[in-house]
């Protein structure tokens, strides 16, 4: 028994009937906020730890339940919730998780029958504990070898709950608490293909108006499907929630800003817009500052190089696809440069450009290309509307439009 | 033994299968004659499997090797068919196909080419005939007896992969058999949840052989329906390919990968040019694969292929086709070609210069093709070559009459490189 100091039957007796009094206080007085403390197993509270202290000390809190009508008529909470606990001290995390389900059940009954919606912030609690031990418990089996299934089963309640809070009462507007519980849980097990069906319920059933949720709850649902919208590229889509995300956002919030921008970066270059370098200092997104630089500069081999450097990193948060598709633009960019060298040696030939000067400027640039690939790029870029004009096969040559001959992405993305 | 007098009872549910063209034989007939294992059979038809093997040409003797059964990681079990809700269990059928199913298949002539005894329709043998796939089979239903163990499975595998290089037959009459039965393979090891080493190896097999119809499906597209075909091979492809990426997480220890996974898991990145590919988001596949993989060579030339694709680069993915690809990966990626080529003439079409063409034979360097296949790939694209004043075929730019064919294309385009017609002839064991 870690840390568990021993205790007198006396003192773990009254421990646990002070928590029993609390608990039946808060739900006959309505107090979400008290009977939300009494559910968060993983906070540590230095109240739960000893409670569970006391429970492992006197060993029969089944007793004391049943002695009184005020606290059997919860019974099916209570034990489960201090089984949860105890296990929870004991660090057997998956039993601690297998209990707290089985409150969890119990509880959402309960909650089903209360009127208002008073009992909001506890089940706001409830949700959350379900999926980080949930969480704690697969770390568990894994660690023994065993296959770990615990937070698919708690994806699988929270589903439950959501739908307690799928109706046309106030308590409908704890809904979008749940939701984002549940995407952190399909994000953790990588199953986010199963985010679609939340979403829609929230999006497209009329019991829901999205204004009505909570801000803080409007910023991280905003944030999960803008990630979504990365995954699949839709670039406007993912701009617009994870704009929504970052100006609703509390300023004081930085880890929760950079989470929103470590996506919403390359989202912005990905339509033209580019991050100042003092943004990147600020919120400690280094890893985009080179390929900010070779944007501006047109520099290929420093977009390569900066892709293979923080290649894990971009691999894992799913940007590095993202990222290097920004190619073309920086092809477009060292072809203005180009241009722009060649009107001040001759004003009147600066729109031809041979294809020669080109495969210099990119062998310089350590980049070994040969005069058909860059008629290949020249073509492409031509075809997508980065650059304005036509090339000549023969003569090697390609000619741009002497009015905008490389127009601005205007925030859309490249076409494809 | 069967026993006559049995009822024949009908698959729960309904059968659907998909509709073959008449010009085939009869070996699958429309009517619903799937075979369902009576119930309570007093049949005891355990044997020695050892005493079987030696005509199976099985590594080692032991069929009951459970020590590596582990339980599929849930993923698994959900990816693989309909039938996942099976409890675990051991086989004992020592056959390629259970006796009861073959006598009955006997009596009903419902017998695959492969199947029949000197081309008797009504007569098979423990040495032809194979388990059908069978979509619908309920647990009170199941006999330990008709589900063959792993030993048994692998000679299976080996027995129908010697047929795949028969020449007698079309290939899509080969193809259909060996899909089917490798299918009903697949699902005598799920039944038993065999998710060791001997399974990766044959689901590997499994995979190339799916990869390998993929490609002669295309080629074949003379048939009507191939389409439906092609359709359900890349569903077959993809869930098997699924299976053995989940097999290679189960079974890896500490950080180690297996010899073939980076090719397998190049394989995954090359069906993502396909226009129609499902499945989850690469970027997000992407995220849980080791770094070892992705820092792999076949892993980097896929992805380097995928981004050229992504990019429009279509010098450099042609490039890369000819003189990297291997033939698995040729045989995946040569479908969906022509959809580079088609951009690549777009793009030159839309942004070359009208009085300076494109000779011909520059453009079957670039889009691999041969120059008399140039002249139908543009034709079929709505433009019109000519001829310059020496007689040289050339195509002309800024034709307006560009347009993407919708339905695909009616000629078969091939890769047209030495390189590869080499590679090809090495024709890998499956």
């Amino acid at each position: 028994m870690a840390g568990a100091y021993m205790m007198s039957m006396g003192e773990a007796h009254r421990r646990i009937l002070e928590y029993l009094n609390r608990f039946s206080d808060a739900v006959s007085t309505q107090d979400g906020k008290s009977l939300s403390r009494l559910l968060s197993i993983s906070s540590d509270s230095h109240h739960l730890l000893s409670l569970a202290d006391a429970l492992n000390t006197f060993q029969d809190a089944n007793r004391l339940i049943r002695q009184s009508e005020e606290y059997s008529q919860y019974a099916d909470i209570l034990l489960p919730i201090f089984r949860a606990l105890q296990s929870y001290r004991l660090r057997n995390l998956v039993e601690s998780y297998q209990a707290f389900e089985k409150a969890s059940n119990a509880f959402i009954q309960e909650f089903r029958n209360w009127d208002s919606a008073w009992a909001l912030e506890a089940l706001y609690v409830l949700a959350y504990e379900i999926r980080v031990l949930a969480e704690k418990a697969d770390i568990e089996l894994a660690s023994n070898g065993k296959t770990p299934e615990k937070l698919k089963g708690a994806g699988s309640l929270l589903m439950k709950v959501f739908s307690t809070l799928a109706g046309k009462g106030p308590k409908r507007v704890g809904a979008l608490y749940v939701t984002c519980q549940l995407f952190k849980t399909y994000f953790k097990l990588g199953t986010v293909h199963l985010c679609r069906s939340v979403i829609r319920s929230i999006e497209t059933a009329r019991i829901f108006d999205f204004e009505e949720f909570p801000v803080r709850d409007k910023v991280t649902y905003m944030y999960y499907t803008g990630r979504l919208e990365v995954y699949n590229e839709n670039f406007p889509a993912a701009d617009h929630k994870l704009s929504y995300a970052l100006s609703h956002c509390d300023a004081r919030k930085e880890a929760n800003i950079r989470m929103i921008l470590k996506y919403l970066i390359p989202v912005k270059l990905s339509i033209g817009i580019l991050p100042h370098a003092q943004l990147l200092e600020n919120y400690n997104l280094n890893e985009y500052s080179n390929i900010v630089l070779a944007l501006k500069r047109g520099d290929l081999r420093l977009l390569r190089h900066a892709l293979q450097e923080h290649e894990d990193r971009f691999l894992r948060s799913g940007v590095y696809l993202v990222l290097e598709k920004l190619e073309l633009q920086v092809y477009q960019r060292l072809l203005k440069k180009i241009h722009i060298i060649q009107k001040q040696k001759d004003p009147n030939k600066a729109h031809q450009i041979k294809l020669e000067i080109i495969v210099k400027a990119m062998k310089w640039l350590e980049m070994d290309m040969d005069v058909d690939e860059v008629e290949c790029i020249m073509s492409i870029l031509i075809y997508k509307n980065l650059v304005k004009g036509y090339f000549a096969h023969k003569s090697k040559v390609v000619v741009l439009s002497k009015q905008d001959p490389f127009p601005k992405l205007n925030g859309k993305p490249v076409s494809s | 033994m069967a026993e006559r007098g049995q009822p024949f009872r009908q698959a729960r549910g309904g059968v659907t299968r998909r509709n073959l063209p008449s010009s085939r034989s009869s070996f699958f007939t429309k009517s619903a004659t799937r075979y369902q294992p009576p119930q309570n059979r007093n049949l005891n038809i355990r044997r020695n499997a050892q005493h079987m093997d030696s005509s199976f040409n099985s590594p080692n003797g032991n069929d009951r090797d459970n020590s590596d059964n582990r339980s599929w990681i849930k993923d698994a079990a959900d990816v693989i068919d309909e039938e996942n809700n099976l409890p675990s269990l051991v086989g004992t059928c020592p056959f390629m196909c259970p006796v009861e199913e073959r006598l009955q298949r006997e009596r009903l002539r419902d017998l695959a080419t492969f199947e029949r005894l000197d081309g008797n329709p009504g007569k098979s043998s423990s040495n032809l005939a194979v388990k059908k796939f069978c979509r619908t089979i309920s647990t009170s239903e199941l006999q330990v007896s008709d589900v063959r163990p792993l030993s048994v499975l692998e000679g299976t595998l080996n027995h129908l992969f010697n047929l795949f290089h028969s020449s007698e037959h079309p290939f899509e009459v080969v193809h259909d058999f060996i899909f089917d039965r490798t299918r009903s393979i697949r699902q005598d090891l799920s039944m038993q949840n065999i998710s060791n080493n001997r399974a990766i190896t044959m689901y590997e097999r499994m995979v190339k052989f799916h990869i390998i119809s993929h490609q002669k499906l295309h080629r074949s597209s003379s048939s009507p329906n191939v389409s439906s075909l092609l359709y359900l091979n890349l569903e077959q492809l993809t869930k098997s390919l699924m299976t053995l990426f989940n097999l290679y997480e189960a079974n890896r220890i500490s950080h180690s990968i297996y010899d073939n996974e980076p090719e397998f898991c190049s394989f995954y990145v090359l069906l993502q040019i396909h226009p129609d590919s499902k499945g989850e988001p690469l970027s997000l596949w992407f995220c849980n694969l080791p770094s070892a993989i992705m820092k792999s060579k076949q892993m980097c030339f896929a992805r380097n292929l995928l981004r050229y694709f992504r990019l429009g680069n279509y010098k450099r993915f042609m490039l890369m086709m000819k003189s990297e690809a291997s033939y698995l990966q040729c045989c995946i990626v040569e479908p969906y070609i022509n959809e580079v080529r088609a951009l690549a003439v777009s793009c030159l079409n839309q942004a070359g210069y009208k009085l300076q063409p494109f000779p011909l034979a520059d453009l079957s360097n670039l889009l691999l093709l041969q120059e008399s296949d140039v002249e139908s790939f543009c034709n079929e694209c709505g433009l019109e070559t000519s001829s310059d004043e020496v007689g040289k075929r050339i195509l002309a730019p800024k034709q307006s009459s560009f347009f993407h064919p919708r339905k695909g294309f009616q000629k078969y385009y091939p890769i047209h490189s030495d390189g590869l017609q080499r590679v090809s002839i090495n024709l890998l064991d499956l």
